[in-house]
C-alpha cells in the first residue's frame, strides 16, 4: 500500500516475547519493547476476542430435576469445551452452510445428555460427563483431560505441584479433576434429557465464551536501593523495612546483611516500602519505577484451549482487527496511526 | 462443589432456635386446643356441661384420611377440623337436653397439636411437599397462608393510673383521671372496668355492657359486693394514710381522703341504700333490661350476675373484688392528689401480647353466644334445627381477612387487620412476622397454689392477712390482679430477693417465669407494691442473674417487662452505664445483642454504622429476593422471588448460624471496588460487570402462580371446563389436549396458553397470556374432577426469568442500595495487577462519607481476608466489648488492626485496598482502589415490573387525551408542575409538543364569522369527487366541504388547531346554554384569501 510521506516519523518498534513458563493452562511471558496501549489490547483480546466454542442452544425433552429449564442450559453454557478447533470453525451467524440450527458440521456441534436415576436411595449426579458430543474434537474439558490421562499421558496440570510453585495452599482442589463438572442431582425417578447445540463464539457476547479464566499484566518494576543511605541503617531498621512490603520484594543478605531485592516482581506498587522509608526519615532510600515498555503477562486459561493456543490467537485475532482497520477506506483519516501501520 | 458435611446426628436441635420463634403462636392453639375451648364452653351460660371435640383435618368426605396442609395450598381450600360440641342445655325449666352440635370447621394452625406434621421430622416434611425447616404457626385458609398478628394489649388485672382527656366527655363532673384495669377470665375473654374520679371526690365505676358504658357510683359497688359497714368502708378507705407520716417517701395519700370516703358514702346513703341487699335490688332493678337471659329472675340474681360477669372477672370473690377495689380507690386517690405518677399506656412496661389462641378462643365465644342468642333458647325445637355450621366459617373467615365481626368489639383495641399474610418472600420477611413483638411466654397453667408455696417458704408470719395500713408502712402483694395479702415495707426487698432465688431453683414451685414486679416506695412516683403475675400472655426474655452466684456461675432468669422497669440490669458493654454505686446490678444481659430483632441481629458489624443505615437494612432484608422456599416445586404462592445462585455470606453474625440462615440465603458475594469510574455510578447508581452477570451472578426467577377455578365464576349458570379445540389444528400452540398447557413451554405476551369450553355453546375460548413479558410453564396441577369428569380446577405456575438489567435494584448489608446503571464489559473494567481480578460491581466513593456506614467497609477486608484463608468471619457486633472480659485478646483494638495483619501475610494491602488498572488504557490508576468482597442482596424491585413507555396508544374516549396506568399501556401525567418548569426553561416548542402534539392534538373547524365551534357541518358535495374517481383522474385537494349551520355558508370556516378537551369543553358549555365565541385574528380578512 503507497502511502504519501506525510513526514510523520516513524515509531515502529519491535517488541519482543520471552515466555517464562508455559503450561496448558498457565502461562507467564515478558513482553518488551511495547507499550502499555499494545500490552492491553494483548490482554482484551485475549479475554474477550478469541474464540471458543460453547453451549448456545439447549433442547430440554425432559427435565423433571430440580433445577429449571433456563437454569441447567445455564449451567450447560458455562462448562468449558475443548476449542483447538474454534479457529476454524464458522460463527453460526456468517455460516452459508446452514440456516443456524446446529445441523452443519462447519458452525456447530451437537451433544446429547441422558440421565435418568433409577438407583434406589443414591442420588445420582449428572456431570460434564455425561455430555455425549457428536464430534471428538469438541467435548467437555474434563473429559479430554480423562482421556488423556488414560492414554497414559502425564497429568497435564498437576494442581498440587501448581499450588506450590505459587505458594497459594488454598488452591489445592479437594477432588480429582476427572470427576467431571457436576450439572444437576437427581434423585430417584428423576430424568434430565435434551439435546444441545454447541457454537463458535466469542467472550464479548457472553462470558462463556472467554477463554481466559485470568490475563493480566504488570509493568515491570526497576528497584534500585541507595546503598549509601542504606549503610545509615541499624539491622532491626533494615529488617522493619523489609518486612513493611505485605509481599516478599526484599530480604537481608544472610552474610553481608545488606538489603537486596530478592522477586522485583512481587512488588505490587504499593508505595509500602517508599512510605516506610519517608516514615523513618531517609526519604530517597528506595526508588522504585515502573518500566514504561515491560510487560509481564500472567494468563490462566479455562482449559477450552491451552495457554499458548490462547496466545497465538490472541495475537492472530489482534492482527485481524488491524488489518481491519488498514483495509478500511483509504479516506479514513487514521492520521498518525497510519504511520504505525505503514511500518508494519 | 464444596465438600458436603454429612447429615449431622443433632439436625432437630439445628433448628431448635428457630423453633422457638414460632413457639408463642402454636403453644397458644394448643392452649386453646386442650384447655380453653373447654373452659370457654363452660363459661358459656345456658350450657350446662360441654365437652368440645376439634378434630384433625380430614380429606373431604372420607372417614380417617388425614388432609396434608400441602393439599389445602394446592386446592386453595381450608386446613380445618371438624369443630363438634356435646352439650346439656336445659331450657323453660324442662329437662336438661343432651345434643351433640356440629358448628362446622375450624381452622388448624400447622404444627399444632391436631396438625398432621406436628412432631415431624425434616424427611417426613418433605416427603409430604413442605420445607424441610417448615415452623408452622399460621393457618391455610381459601390456599393462603394466614398469620395472626401479635397485637399488643394493655397488661392484664394490673390497675392503671391514666389521665387522658377523653375521660372529661363522660358527663358532668367527671375528670380526665381514672385506674383503670383489664381483667381476663379464665376463658381469656375480658373485661376493662374503669373508675372515674368526679370532681366532687368521688369516684364512677364504668363498665362496657351491650354497646353502651355504665357507670356506677362506687359507694353502691363497694356496698353490693359484701356486707359491710360504713364504717368499715372508711377506714378501708383512709387505712393508707397516717397523720404520724407526712409527705414523704412512699405516702400515698392526704388528708383529704376521708374527705372523699365521706363523699362516697354520702352518695350512697342519699339514694337511702344501706345494706347489701338494698344495693343489689337497686341494681337488679337497672340492669334487668339490659342484661341478656335474666328476664324472669329476680333482682338480686340479676346484680349478683353483672357483679360475676362485669365487675373484676378474674376474681371469683366478692371479698377480692371488694380489696381490689379499695386498692384502686386508693391509687386513684393518690393519681389525683399527685403522690403517685401516671402509667404510661404507651410502655412496654403495662402492656402483654394478644396470642393466636387466645384470639380464636374469645372470639369463638363470642360467635357461641350469639348463635345462642339467635336461636333462642326459649324453645328447645329451634336449637336443634338451627343451622351451627355458620359458627366455623365465621372463624374462618376472621383469619382470612383479619376482620372480627362483633358487636361487642371483644374488649379489643381493633377490629380488623388481626391477621396478615405470611408472604414468602425470604426468611427475613416470614421471621420477622413472628419475631414482630419479641419473645412471649405462652405460660398456660396457671399455678393456683402459689399462695401455698409462698407460705411454705418461710414467710408464714408475713403474708396471711392484709394489714389496715398502707405504703410506706406496709406494701400490698398483688398475685395475678388479687391483693393477696401486705408485706412490711422494710422486709420487703428480702422478700424479693428470696423470691427470685426460689425463681431460679428447679423444684421449688415458684414458677420459672413469675414476674415479680416490686415498685419501691418513692417520692411522687409509681404506686407502690409488690405484683406478681404468673398469666399467660406476658413478654418474656432471659437475662443472667448475678445473684445465684452461690451454686457456680450466673444463672439464667426470665423476666418480664414490668419488673425490668425496677431491676439493675447491666448490659456487658465494658461500660457501667451511668449506674450509681448505690443501686449495685443484680443481673446482666446476656450479649448486647439483645437489643436487637432477628433481622437486626444479621447486619454484620451493625455497631460499627450509623444507626439509621442499619434500620434502612432491616427494611431492605425484607424486599430482598432471596432464596425463598426448598420446596419451590410444590408451592402455589401467588408470587414468589427466586434467587437462582445464591451465596452464604463470608462475613456473618452469630445470629445467622443460629437461625439456620444458610437453608435460605438471600444474596451474593460480591466483589465490589469502589471508585469512580466511567461516571455511570453517580449518585448511587452501580455498575455490575457484564460477565459476571452472564455467569450467573444475581440471576433470579419470578414463579407467579394462577388458579383458575372455573366452577367458581361460570358465567350466566354456566358450566365450562377446560378443553382444546378440535378445530384449530394449530401446532404451535402450547395448549395440550386437555386444554391446559405444556408443561415447559414458552410462552410470549398475548400467546394462549390454555383454554376453556363453554358446556352449553360449545364454543372455545382460548386465554392469552397477559403482561409484557415471556413466560415458561414450570408446573400445572389440577384439582379435583367435579363436572362430569372434566377438568375445571387448575394452578398454573408460571416462571419469567429475571436476569439483572438496567435499572435493578440491589444493596448490601448496610443500608447502601444502589440502581443497576450500566452493565459493563468485563474487559473495560479495571483490573487488579497481581490478581488480574475484576470487580464484580463498582461503587462510588460517595457513598461512603455522608452515611458513614463503615461496617460495609470493614466488611470488605473482613471478606477478603476471610476468602484468603477459608474460613468465615465472625461479625457479630458488640464483640469486642463483650471479649475485654477475658483480658486474653487485648492485642487488637479494633477489627481493622485484627484482620490487616491477616491480609498482609497473604500479601495484599493492610487496609484492603490494591493497585488497579484501567481495563481500557491499561495504564495504572492513580490511586489504590478498595476493593474485596462485599455480601450484596438484589432486591425484589425491578425495572421490568415498573418501566412504563408510551409513543402513541389508549385514548381516554372523551377528552382524546392518553390514558394512565402502567397496565394498560398508559403514559406518565405531564402535570402542572412539569409544565411550570418548561415555561421557566423557555422551552415552549417542547412544552407545545408534550401538551399538545403528543396529548389530544385537534384540528377543528370553526366559522369565523359568528365564532363558534360547533356549527360546522359536512356539506355533501362528494359528487364531483365521485365523478373524478369514476374517470380515474387523479383527485384533486377537495374544496371546503364544511359549511357554518348557523351561518349557513362555508365562506367563513377556518381550521384551528387545538386540544379537543378545548372542543369538548365547548361541547358542555352549549348543553348549558353558554355560547362559546372564537375570535380569530385573521376575521376581519376575507375568507376568499384562504387557501386550503
Amino acid at each position: 500500500m503507497e502511502r504519501a510521506g506525510g513526514g510523520g516519523a516513524s515509531y515502529q518498534r519491535f517488541p519482543r516475547v520471552r515466555i517464562r513458563e508455559l503450561r496448558d493452562d498457565f502461562a507467564k511471558f515478558e513482553l518488551r519493547d511495547t507499550d502499555a496501549s499494545m500490552a492491553n489490547a494483548l490482554r482484551r483480546v485475549m479475554i474477550a476476542e478469541v474464540p471458543t466454542v460453547a453451549i448456545d442452544l439447549v433442547e430440554i425433552e425432559v427435565n423433571s430435576s430440580v433445577l429449571n429449564d433456563e437454569f441447567i442450559a445455564h449451567r450447560l453454557g458455562l462448562i468449558p469445551l475443548t476449542s483447538a478447533a474454534a479457529m476454524s470453525m464458522r460463527f453460526s451467524r456468517d455460516c452459508d452452510a446452514c440456516d443456524g440450527d446446529g445441523s452443519c458440521e462447519y458452525c456447530s456441534v451437537e451433544f446429547h445428555l441422558a440421565a435418568r436415576a433409577t438407583d434406589s436411595d443414591q442420588t445420582l449426579e449428572v456431570t460434564s460427563n455425561d455430555l455425549r458430543s457428536t464430534d471428538p474434537k469438541v467435548c467437555p474439558v474434563d473429559q479430554a483431560r480423562a482421556y488423556q490421562h488414560a492414554l497414559g499421558g502425564s497429568e497435564p496440570f498437576d494442581t498440587a505441584a501448581a499450588a506450590d510453585q505459587r505458594q497459594l495452599p488454598f488452591l489445592t482442589f479437594p477432588f480429582p479433576f476427572h470427576e467431571g463438572i457436576l450439572i444437576v442431582k437427581l434423585r430417584r425417578g428423576q430424568e434430565l434429557r435434551l439435546r444441545a447445540i454447541a457454537r463458535k463464539g466469542i467472550g464479548k457476547d457472553h462470558a462463556k465464551w472467554s477463554p481466559a479464566a485470568t490475563v493480566t499484566f504488570m509493568y515491570e518494576p526497576e528497584i534500585r536501593i541507595n546503598e549509601e543511605l542504606m549503610e545509615t541503617l541499624t539491622l532491626d531498621e533494615k529488617r522493619n523495612l523489609v518486612e513493611s512490603s505485605p509481599t516478599k520484594v526484599f530480604n537481608i543478605d544472610p552474610n553481608t546483611q545488606q538489603v537486596v531485592v530478592e522477586d522485583a516482581e512481587a512488588y505490587t506498587y504499593d508505595d509500602e516500602v517508599i512510605k516506610k522509608a519517608d516514615a523513618m526519615g531517609k526519604p530517597g532510600l528506595i526508588e522504585i519505577n515502573a518500566k514504561e515498555d515491560s510487560f509481564i503477562f500472567t494468563v490462566e486459561t479455562t482449559g477450552a484451549i491451552t495457554a499458548y493456543e490462547l496466545i497465538m490467537n490472541a495475537i492472530t485475532v489482534f492482527r485481524q482487527k488491524l488489518d481491519a482497520v488498514r483495509l478500511q477506506d483509504d479516506d479514513g483519516d487514521l492520521g498518525e496511526l497510519g504511520a504505525h501501520l505503514v511500518g508494519g | 462443589m464444596a465438600a458436603g458435611k454429612g447429615p449431622s446426628a443433632s439436625k432437630a436441635d439445628q433448628y431448635a432456635a428457630l423453633r422457638e420463634l414460632y413457639r408463642p403462636h402454636i403453644d397458644s392453639f394448643d392452649y386453646f386446643v386442650d384447655e380453653g375451648l373447654d373452659r370457654m364452653l363452660l363459661s358459656i351460660r345456658p350450657l350446662e356441661i360441654a365437652k368440645g371435640h376439634l378434630l384433625p383435618p380430614k380429606r373431604d368426605g372420607r372417614v380417617d384420611v388425614p388432609l396434608y396442609p400441602q393439599e389445602c395450598r394446592q386446592a386453595r381450600t381450608s386446613y380445618h377440623g371438624e369443630f363438634k360440641v356435646d352439650a346439656f342445655i336445659q331450657c323453660n325449666d324442662g329437662p336438661s337436653i343432651r345434643q351433640t352440635f356440629n358448628f362446622g370447621h375450624l381452622p388448624i394452625m400447622l404444627m399444632s397439636k391436631l396438625c398432621h406434621l406436628r412432631g415431624a421430622d425434616s424427611e417426613k416434611l418433605i416427603f409430604h411437599g413442605e420445607e424441610a425447616t417448615e415452623m408452622g404457626g399460621y393457618f391455610i385458609c381459601g390456599g393462603m397462608e394466614r398469620l395472626v398478628r401479635i397485637l399488643i394489649l394493655q397488661k392484664r388485672n394490673y390497675p392503671m393510673g391514666l389521665i387522658r382527656g377523653s375521660f372529661v366527655n363522660r358527663g358532668a363532673g367527671y375528670t380526665d383521671k381514672a385506674v383503670i384495669i383489664r381483667c381476663v377470665q379464665d376463658d381469656q375473654s375480658s373485661v376493662t372496668v374503669k373508675l372515674y374520679y368526679l370532681q366532687n371526690g368521688s369516684a364512677r365505676v364504668g363498665f362496657w355492657l351491650g354497646g353502651r358504658e355504665f357507670l356506677l357510683p362506687v359507694g353502691i359497688v363497694l356496698k353490693a359486693l359484701i356486707d359491710t359497714s360504713d364504717r368499715e368502708i372508711f377506714t378501708s378507705l383512709t387505712c393508707c394514710y397516717s397523720d404520724h407520716y407526712e409527705r414523704g417517701k412512699g405516702i400515698v395519700s392526704t388528708q383529704l381522703i376521708g374527705e372523699r370516703a365521706q363523699i362516697i358514702l354520702d352518695e350512697v346513703r342519699d339514694l337511702s341504700l344501706f345494706t347489701r341487699t338494698e344495693c343489689l335490688l337497686h341494681l337488679g332493678k337497672y340492669f334487668r333490661s339490659v342484661m341478656e337471659g335474666f328476664d324472669k329472675d329476680d333482682f338480686e340474681t340479676v346484680a349478683e350476675a353483672v357483679l360475676k360477669d362485669y365487675i373484676f372477672v378474674h376474681l371469683q370473690n366478692n371479698h377480692d373484688k371488694f380489696n381490689l377495689l379499695i386498692f384502686m380507690l386508693q391509687k386513684l386517690y393518690a393519681l389525683v392528689d399527685q403522690t403517685a405518677s401516671p402509667d404510661n399506656a404507651d410502655a412496654l412496661q403495662y402492656q402483654e401480647a394478644l396470642l393466636p389462641g387466645h384470639l380464636i378462643t374469645i372470639f369463638l365465644k363470642d360467635r357461641l353466644q350469639d348463635w345462642l342468642r339467635k336461636s333462642k333458647p326459649q324453645e328447645v325445637r329451634k336449637i336443634l334445627s338451627k343451622t351451627s355450621t355458620y359458627v366455623g366459617k365465621a372463624i374462618e373467615s376472621m383469619i382470612k381477612v383479619g376482620k372480627v365481626n362483633s358487636q361487642s368489639g371483644l374488649d379489643l383495641p381493633q377490629r380488623d387487620g388481626m391477621t396478615i399474610q405470611a408472604e414468602r418472600l425470604n426468611f427475613h420477611r416470614i421471621s420477622s412476622f413472628y419475631n414482630s413483638e419479641g419473645a412471649i411466654k405462652d405460660f398456660n397453667q396457671i399455678k393456683k397454689s402459689l399462695i401455698a408455696h409462698l407460705v411454705g417458704a418461710g414467710m408464714a408470719q408475713l403474708l396471711p392477712r392484709i394489714e389496715r395500713t398502707g405504703p410506706p408502712e406496709v406494701l400490698h402483694v398483688h398475685l395475678d390482679g388479687c391483693i393477696v395479702g401486705s408485706i412490711a415495707s422494710p422486709k420487703i426487698e428480702e422478700v424479693v430477693n428470696h423470691l427470685r432465688s426460689l425463681k431460679l431453683l428447679p423444684h421449688s414451685g415458684i414458677p420459672e417465669d413469675l414476674e415479680v414486679g416490686y415498685v419501691p416506695l418513692s417520692l411522687g412516683g409509681a404506686y407502690p407494691g409488690l405484683y406478681l403475675f404468673t398469666n399467660p400472655a406476658r413478654f418474656l426474655r432471659p437475662v443472667k442473674s448475678l445473684l445465684g452466684l452461690s451454686d457456680g456461675g450466673p444463672s439464667i432468669e426470665l423476666i418480664g417487662p414490668f419488673e425490668q422497669a425496677f431491676m439493675e440490669i447491666q448490659c456487658p458493654d465494658g461500660g457501667d452505664g451511668g449506674r450509681n454505686k448505690l443501686f449495685p446490678a443484680t443481673h446482666e444481659e446476656i450479649h448486647p445483642t439483645a437489643i436487637l430483632s432477628v433481622v437486626a441481629n444479621l447486619t454484620p458489624w451493625s455497631d460499627h454504622n450509623q444507626s439509621p443505615r442499619n434500620m434502612y437494612q432491616c427494611q431492605m432484608a425484607k424486599q430482598t429476593m432471596g432464596f425463598c422456599a426448598q420446596a419451590l416445586k410444590f408451592r402455589t404462592d401467588v408470587k414468589a422471588f427466586h434467587l437462582q445462585t445464591p451465596q452464604t455470606p463470608i462475613v456473618r453474625t452469630a445470629t445467622y448460624s443460629k437461625y439456620c440462615m444458610d437453608e435460605f440465603p438471600s444474596g451474593t458475594n460480591a466483589i465490589v471496588a469502589v471508585l469512580s469510574y466511567t461516571g455511570y455510578d453517580m449518585e448511587d447508581a452501580m455498575i455490575l460487570n457484564k460477565s459476571a452477570v452472564d455467569r450467573g451472578m444475581f440471576r433470579g426467577h419470578i414463579y407467579q402462580t394462577e388458579c383458575i377455578d372455573l366452577s367458581a365464576k361460570s358465567r350466566d349458570n354456566v358450566m365450562e371446563f377446560f378443553c382444546k379445540s378440535n378445530l384449530s389444528r394449530e401446532t404451535t400452540t402450547a395448549i395440550e389436549s386437555d386444554g391446559l398447557p405444556r408443561i415447559g413451554e414458552k410462552i410470549f405476551p398475548n400467546e394462549l396458553y390454555y383454554s376453556v369450553c363453554n358446556n352449553l355453546t360449545g364454543s372455545v375460548r382460548p386465554i392469552k397470556l397477559k403482561g409484557s413479558e415471556p413466560a415458561a410453564i414450570d408446573y400445572v396441577a389440577v384439582n379435583g374432577t367435579n363436572f362430569k369428569d372434566r377438568l375445571q380446577k387448575a394452578n398454573i405456575r408460571l416462571r419469567r426469568v429475571r436476569n439483572p438489567i438496567i435499572g435493578d435494584k440491589f444493596s448490601s448489608r448496610h443500608g447502601q442500595k444502589g440502581v443497576c446503571s450500566q452493565l459493563w464489559p468485563d474487559i473495560d473494567m479495571p483490573f487488579s495487577a497481581n490478581t488480574g481480578m475484576r470487580p464484580d460491581l463498582i461503587i462510588n466513593p460517595h457513598a461512603f462519607p455522608s452515611r458513614m456506614t463503615i461496617a460495609m467497609l470493614l466488611e470488605s477486608i473482613a471478606a477478603k481476608a476471610g476468602s484468603l484463608k477459608g474460613k468465615f468471619i465472625d461479625a457479630t457486633p458488640f464483640a469486642s466489648s463483650v471479649k475485654k472480659t477475658d483480658e486474653n485478646s487485648c492485642t487488637s483494638d479494633s477489627i481493622v488492626n485484627e484482620i490487616g495483619p491477616m491480609l498482609a501475610s497473604y500479601g495484599f494491602n493492610y487496609h484492603g485496598t490494591e493497585v488497579m488498572y484501567s481495563g481500557v488504557f491499561g495504564t495504572e490508576l492513580t490511586f489504590e482502589i478498595f476493593i474485596g468482597p462485599v455480601y450484596y442482596q438484589r432486591l425484589r424491585h425491578m425495572v421490568s415490573d415498573k418501566f412504563q413507555v408510551r409513543n402513541t396508544g389508549r385514548i381516554d374516549q372523551i377528552t382524546r387525551q392518553p390514558i394512565g396506568g402502567r397496565k394498560f399501556g398508559g403514559g406518565i401525567r405531564f402535570g402542572e408542575m412539569e409544565r411550570d418548569a418548561l415555561l421557566a426553561h423557555g422551552a415552549s416548542y417542547l412544552l407545545h409538543d408534550r401538551l399538545h402534539s403528543c396529548s389530544d392534538y385537534h384540528i377543528a373547524d370553526v366559522c369565523s364569522i359568528c365564532g363558534s365551534l360547533l356549527t360546522a357541518t359536512v356539506i355533501k358535495s362528494d359528487n364531483q369527487k365521485a365523478k373524478r374517481d369514476m374517470l380515474g383522474l387523479p383527485t384533486i385537494k377537495p374544496p371546503k366541504n364544511f359549511a357554518c349551520q348557523a351561518c349557513k355558508t362555508s365562506k367563513g370556516m377556518e381550521t384551528v388547531a387545538m386540544p379537543y378537551v378545548f372542543r369538548y369543553l365547548a361541547a358542555e358549555l352549549a348543553a348549558m346554554n353558554i355560547k362559546m365565541e372564537l375570535r380569530l385574528s385573521n376575521r376581519a380578512e376575507l375568507p376568499t384569501s384562504e387557501e386550503s
